[in-house]
């Protein structure tokens, strides 16, 4: 059964239409590359998954239910959408506290993921101090402050260096190894090819090619090639 | 053939009210902009006050503050902690937009307008401490002046216990406001602006041309319930010159009250359903 659940998704943003009756489904345990070019829809999807953002048309639903019907969203759900959601005069642990007491989630937790992204240093300084990658490892905190079942993340290596995105990696792999489930945007191939176990790829708002990572690559392509490959098909 | 049930979802358990306040209070008490924006309103306040005091009884100053007239005139410098209360009630609300930080909030609550309820009791309660802080301030200040000169106090008890009642209510629905118009226009530069201009200038503006309007602008009424009266709180030409007699508490809390609702209901039907990307 799927955790995450798309039916029929539509988007126009007046004359251009964002997402175009887009449907895929994530299962749990898993960890799913959402994937397409610049412009491809991905963050207007994953915004009307998580009813920031509202659809002209269709559904998309977590645990079976709209995301704002979801009891207690925080513990079902952590998101990282934009790595610049921080207030900069706030200091990164005022903002996990206004976190934690938003989720209901235990305060003890604050310091657990900051010691957990590598911020427990920097947990003093005000945010507008931060570096990019700084602020996406605020942003996994954040995520993770009430230990969801379901993490959705949007670009989440952009500004890392290459150790970060390691990390990132080690991350993704041991929360979906304690059973929880990954939606993982990027338009970086190379980045999320060694972590994903399926994907979904995208194009011009229309669902490209869904499926496992093994199957997408079983004719001895890589992930980045029959990406292109799939990508120049729809585009014919 | 067995008939399959299929258990009921758990329904969406909304995030209690007072916690939702609470959160908006740490979100405005983690930031340095309030201590920055209650300073300000402090200084200005205090700034006015003794300008006023300084000048009181001299050949073309104010009244001297022998009297009961002379030593009211110098509280009306407490009107900076309404108008700050006010944009105070901006920044709560289209501080969101600015630092993109709504995207957050709804994740947390995805009920906006649970989250712009929280907001204006926020507001309230921030704006309530604006207005309440400068008064006392500023009273003491000001009437640091009268007993240095050697006057005896000339406002009783009660009428000062009423304008501090004032500035604390007329604040808190200041504050109110705030939030309300941050909300419906999202944009903090302009709404920030906007509020100084339609106080400082456009209700200066009406109030002096057309007297009999004056007592039903919300900042008018609100300085009416600090105790100002009708005109002494105006910039401009508008200054001083009233004909109208100012609302009674009751029924400027009430217009104030009404405004805020009117704009929350505006809101909550139009911009805070929009869109966050």
């Amino acid at each position: 059964m799927a955790i995450i659940h798309v039916q029929g998704l539509v988007k126009r943003f007046g004359p251009v239409t964002a997402v175009d009756d887009l449907s895929f489904t994530v299962k749990p345990g898993t960890i799913t590359g959402f994937l397409g070019p610049n412009g491809a829809g991905k963050t207007t999807t994953l915004r009307m998954l998580l009813g920031l953002v509202a659809p002209d048309a269709g559904t998309a639903t977590v645990n079976g239910q709209p995301y704002a019907a979801l009891p207690e969203p925080l513990h079902q759900v952590g998101a990282v959408l934009e790595a610049s959601s921080f207030h900069p005069g706030r200091t990164a642990r005022a903002h996990l506290r206004i976190q934690a007491l938003a989720a209901d989630a235990d305060a003890s937790r604050i310091e657990d993921v900051l010691d957990l992204v590598g911020l427990a240093d920097a947990a003093g300084r005000r945010i507008g101090g931060f570096s990019l990658g700084m602020r996406q490892r605020l942003g996994l905190a954040t995520a993770l402050l009430a230990d969801p079942e379901v993490l959705i993340l949007d670009e989440p290596a952009n500004g890392l260096d290459p150790e970060g995105v390691r990390w990132l990696r080690g991350l993704l792999r041991g929360f979906a190894a304690e059973g929880g489930t990954v939606l993982v945007s990027s338009h970086m191939l190379a980045e999320v090819a060694q972590t994903i176990d399926s994907v979904v790829i995208i194009d011009h708002g229309h669902l490209v090619a869904q499926g496992p990572v093994t199957e997408m690559t079983a004719n001895g392509n890589d992930l980045e090639e029959a990406f292109f490959q799939l990508t120049r098909e729809t585009a014919r | 053939m067995t008939a399959l049930t299929v258990p009921a979802a758990p329904a969406a358990r909304p995030t209690p009210l007072p916690r939702l306040v609470r959160i908006e209070l740490l979100k405005l008490t983690s930031t340095r902009l309030p201590y920055g924006l209650l300073a300000t309103s402090l200084g200005l306040s205090l700034l006015f006050t003794i300008l006023e005091a300084a000048r009181a009884g001299t050949p073309n100053g104010p009244v001297a503050l022998t009297g009961y007239a002379g030593q009211s005139q110098i509280v009306t410098g407490g009107v900076w902690g309404l108008i700050f209360a006010s944009v105070l009630g901006v920044t709560v609300s289209s501080g969101e937009f600015r630092h993109h930080t709504a995207t957050l909030t709804y994740l947390a609550t995805p009920s906006r307008s649970r989250v712009l309820a929280a907001k204006a009791a926020a507001g309230a309660v921030a704006g309530a401490v604006f207005g309440l802080t400068v008064y006392v301030i500023t009273l003491a200040v000001g009437f640091s002046f009268v007993a240095a000169r050697g006057y005896h106090l000339a406002i009783g008890a009660g009428t000062l216990a009423d304008w501090g009642a004032g500035h604390l209510v007329g604040a808190a629905l200041l504050g109110v406001i705030g939030v309300v118009v941050g909300s419906l226009v999202r944009s903090q530069v302009a709404t920030v602006t906007g509020v100084f201009v339609w106080m400082i200038i456009i209700e200066s503006l009406i109030g002096g041309l057309f007297n009999a309007a004056r007592p039903y602008l919300p900042y008018t009424a609100a300085t009416a319930l600090a105790g100002t009266p009708l005109g002494a709180a105006s910039f401009g030409p508008g200054r001083g010159a009233s004909g109208a007699a100012p609302l009674p508490f009751a029924a400027s809390t009430a217009l104030l009250a009404a405004i805020a609702l009117a704009g929350a209901v505006i809101a909550a039907r139009t911009t805070i359903r929009r869109d966050v990307s």
